[in-house]
């Protein structure tokens, strides 16, 4: 008991004081809350539970590659399981050096560790020998078992509707109200199910099923949409760029593996390189979407106003529920070895922002091509950079906007390398200085005016 | 002349049958019907009004001096950034396009342009704003899924200096090498009008807040005052001891060292 941490010995009295079976009595210690990952875990690979399922696609290749560099204080930190971290140093480590998110809750961890250290035999989740807790499971495979049946009746109910004789309006209706009646049983289905709710939590749940989507969207809308809405309505990226905005799929933007938040002022050496995206749409099936990064601050000393810029397009960028990430700088390396599929319109220009002038607030707007439809980039290619209007963009080219994000440029210091490597020497020359507003003439004070 | 007309109702209700005695009582009720009932009956009542206020006011004085409130600047007149627009007690007008709020919730704006006063429903439907519009013939509120109308403010000019140059590091206040070279304080170019003249006196002098600023114009950096450090603390103390003797001495050169008394001999 002494090597354990902690945490894991308060945790493991306070195990013992609920549950009190001996193990005198032949039967092994169990864990209340170990077995639920146990089942999963029992089914993937039967012989060895207690070592971690392997990580998710993307995060084994992202570990793969960096294991050839990793330094050697990060060799010290040891082996880092994201199921048995268990306290904030250990998390954080494996976060920076495998990259990896630990899976589950802290107290979970422990328990799993806990369950590891003494080789207790792992109970599947079905089979806990708790009588409340099977009731409750029971009554919630009832529940489910009816909205199956009900599924299914709605299911019925649709193709006679799609079948019989009334109007193609009147039938078009029904059926769209059917189906979303419909969709809500499938939510209803699964929402209960604890397996559900717990892979949903380690962040493991399929996006191609409607309940994670549901779950994912529901999460997304309660906190992060509401920043992302505020930073795009209160630094006007909506009556600048666009006149309305729905916000329908969540955006994260970072460069290189610096995550942006939206309307963080980004350094410009930083903002050099393309950044990547990640989108995550909650409505199902594969999308074509085109990302445009807009400059909205462009200034227009002769006309004393603003004018705005285009820095990047990108069509024909296939995304889905499951498919999130946008590498701009992969695709445009992709783009330039391949001759045909292109998808760069415009090639990336660097964000850049004069000495003393106002900040540039550069929108990074996703736009869905409609019906999937390919787009002729050489045709795109053709757009003026200066002054591109993105409402007229939207509108020529039938996009609906998905989601949208921004970060935000000043000058700095590496902004004349910038510059330089822009080909653009001549602007870093230039400084931006307020203008005086010449007050008004000074009126004699009259005998009237007394 | 009044005695009579009061006492009328009294003897009509006397002379009701003499032959019938009333009882005491009954007679002052028949005495208080017959004078209640008639409306004209004058009463005597005696108030007596004070000739002078004896207290304050109950609640204070109701005509104070005016407080100059109201619109400073009217509709569609030209205002710069600064001007204020209105001046109220509490927020009878709010502040729409480029206005704001002063301290006592005053109006003033932060471009140059146009007043207008004006209703926003889709901000929100009961207030009334003040704004500035920046051309003349613009209509505020401006559309909503509009882009902003906005201006610049700014000018473009060539780089001038960068920041690396120009900075002085003084070591004790000793600035450059001595008036006249490159790195002393008075070298620096000053604004000619920052003279102002002193509240009082006639003397012009600039006010004290530039004078504070002179170092920081001038891009002056103090060496770090560090707390404890003797050695530094010896050497300017000695200095300073130097210096002063160097003085006493320059003050006393055009004297005569008074000559030590001589002794006189005792004989």
């Amino acid at each position: 008991m002494a090597s354990l941490t902690p945490s894991m010995r308060q945790f493991s009295t306070c195990l013992r004081c609920v549950r009190q079976v001996p193990s005198a009595n032949g039967a092994q210690q169990r864990l209340l809350s170990s077995s639920a990952a146990a089942r999963e875990e029992v089914r993937a690979q039967p012989t060895a539970s207690s070592t971690p399922p392997p990580p998710p696609q993307s995060a084994s290749d992202a570990s793969a590659a960096s294991v050839q560099e990793v330094p050697e204080f990060m060799q010290k930190w040891g082996k880092l399981d994201p199921e048995t971290v268990e306290n904030k140093k250990q998390e954080r480590r494996l976060l920076r050096r495998e990259g990896v998110q630990p899976v589950g809750s802290r107290r979970r961890r422990a328990a799993l560790r806990m369950s590891a250290v003494r080789k207790t035999e792992e109970i599947p989740f079905e089979q806990l020998p708790y009588q409340c807790f099977q009731e409750a499971r029971k009554f919630l495979q009832e529940d489910r078992q009816e909205k199956l049946k009900e599924i299914k009746t709605q299911q019925q109910r649709i193709q006679a509707t799609a079948e019989s004789n009334a109007s193609v309006q009147s039938k078009r209706d029904r059926i769209a109200r059917m189906k979303m009646h419909l969709n809500d049983l499938i939510i209803a289905a699964d929402i209960n199910d604890p397996v559900v709710k717990r892979k949903f939590e380690d962040g493991q749940g399929d996006m191609n099923k409607p309940i994670y989507r549901h779950l994912a969207e529901k999460k997304w809308r309660e906190f992060k949409r509401k920043v992302l809405e505020q930073r795009v309505t209160q630094l006007s990226v909506v009556p600048d760029l666009l006149g309305s905005l729905d916000l329908v799929a969540d955006i994260d933007l970072s460069f290189g593996r610096k995550t942006v938040a939206p309307g963080d002022f980004v350094e410009s050496d930083i903002s050099e390189k393309m950044p990547t995206l990640h989108v995550q749409t909650f409505t199902p099936g594969e999308k074509l979407v085109t990302v445009a990064v807009v400059d909205a601050d462009v200034p227009v000393p002769q006309e004393d106003g603003f004018t705005t810029r285009c820095h990047f397009i990108a069509s024909n960028i296939r995304i889905s529920p499951s498919e999130t990430s946008i590498p701009l700088q992969r695709i445009a390396e992709d783009d330039r070895k391949s001759t045909d599929d292109k998808k760069v319109a415009l090639p990336w220009v660097a964000p850049w922002a004069h000495k003393g002038a106002p900040y540039h607030r550069l929108a990074v707007v996703v736009l869905e091509q409609d019906q999937a439809k390919k787009f002729d980039v050489s045709k795109l290619s053709t757009i003026e950079r200066d002054g591109f209007n993105l409402r007229s963009f939207v509108g020529s080219q039938k996009l609906k906007p998905l989601t949208a994000t921004l970060f935000r440029t000043k000058w700095d210091e590496s902004m004349a390398g910038v510059l330089e490597r822009a080909g653009l020497k001549d602007q870093a020359s230039i400084e931006f200085k307020r203008k005086r507003v010449e007050p008004l003439p000074y009126k004699r004070r009259t005998e009237r005016m007394r | 002349m009044l005695l009579p007309r009061i006492l009328a109702p009294v003897r009509a209700s006397v002379q009701i049958p003499s032959t019938f005695i009333l009882p005491a009582s009954r007679v002052i009720d028949a005495l208080r019907t017959a004078n209640g009932a008639s409306a004209h009956a004058p009463t005597l009542s005696f108030v007596r009004h004070s000739a002078h206020q004896a207290q304050g006011r109950a609640n204070g004085a109701k005509d104070g001096p005016g407080k100059r409130l109201g619109a400073k600047k009217s509709g569609g007149e030209y205002v710069i950034p600064g001007n204020i627009i209105f001046r109220q007690r509490g927020t009878h007008w709010f502040p729409g396009e480029n206005c704001k709020f002063g301290r006592d919730h005053c109006i003033f704006a932060t471009e140059s342009g146009y007043v207008r006063y004006y209703k926003d429903p889709l901000k929100h439907p009961k207030r009334q704003y003040i704004g500035v519009a920046l051309e003349k013939d613009h209509q505020l509120p401006y559309p909503r899924n509009a882009p902003r109308a906005r201006r610049l403010g700014f000018v473009a000019v060539p780089v001038t200096q960068t920041e690396a140059e120009a900075q002085v590091v003084v070591n004790d206040l000793q600035v450059g090498e001595g008036p006249g070279s490159d790195s002393s304080i008075m070298d620096t170019p000053r604004p000619a009008k920052a003279v102002a003249k002193a509240k009082k006196g006639y003397a012009f002098r600039e006010a004290n807040w530039a004078i504070g600023r002179a170092a920081e114009k001038a891009n002056v950096q103090v060496k770090k005052f560090v707390p404890g450090d003797r050695w530094t603390a010896w050497r300017k103390s000695n200095a300073r001891i130097q210096a002063n003797i160097e003085r006493k001495k320059l003050r006393n050169a055009g004297k005569k060292t008074a000559k030590p008394k001589k002794r006189q001999q005792r004989a």
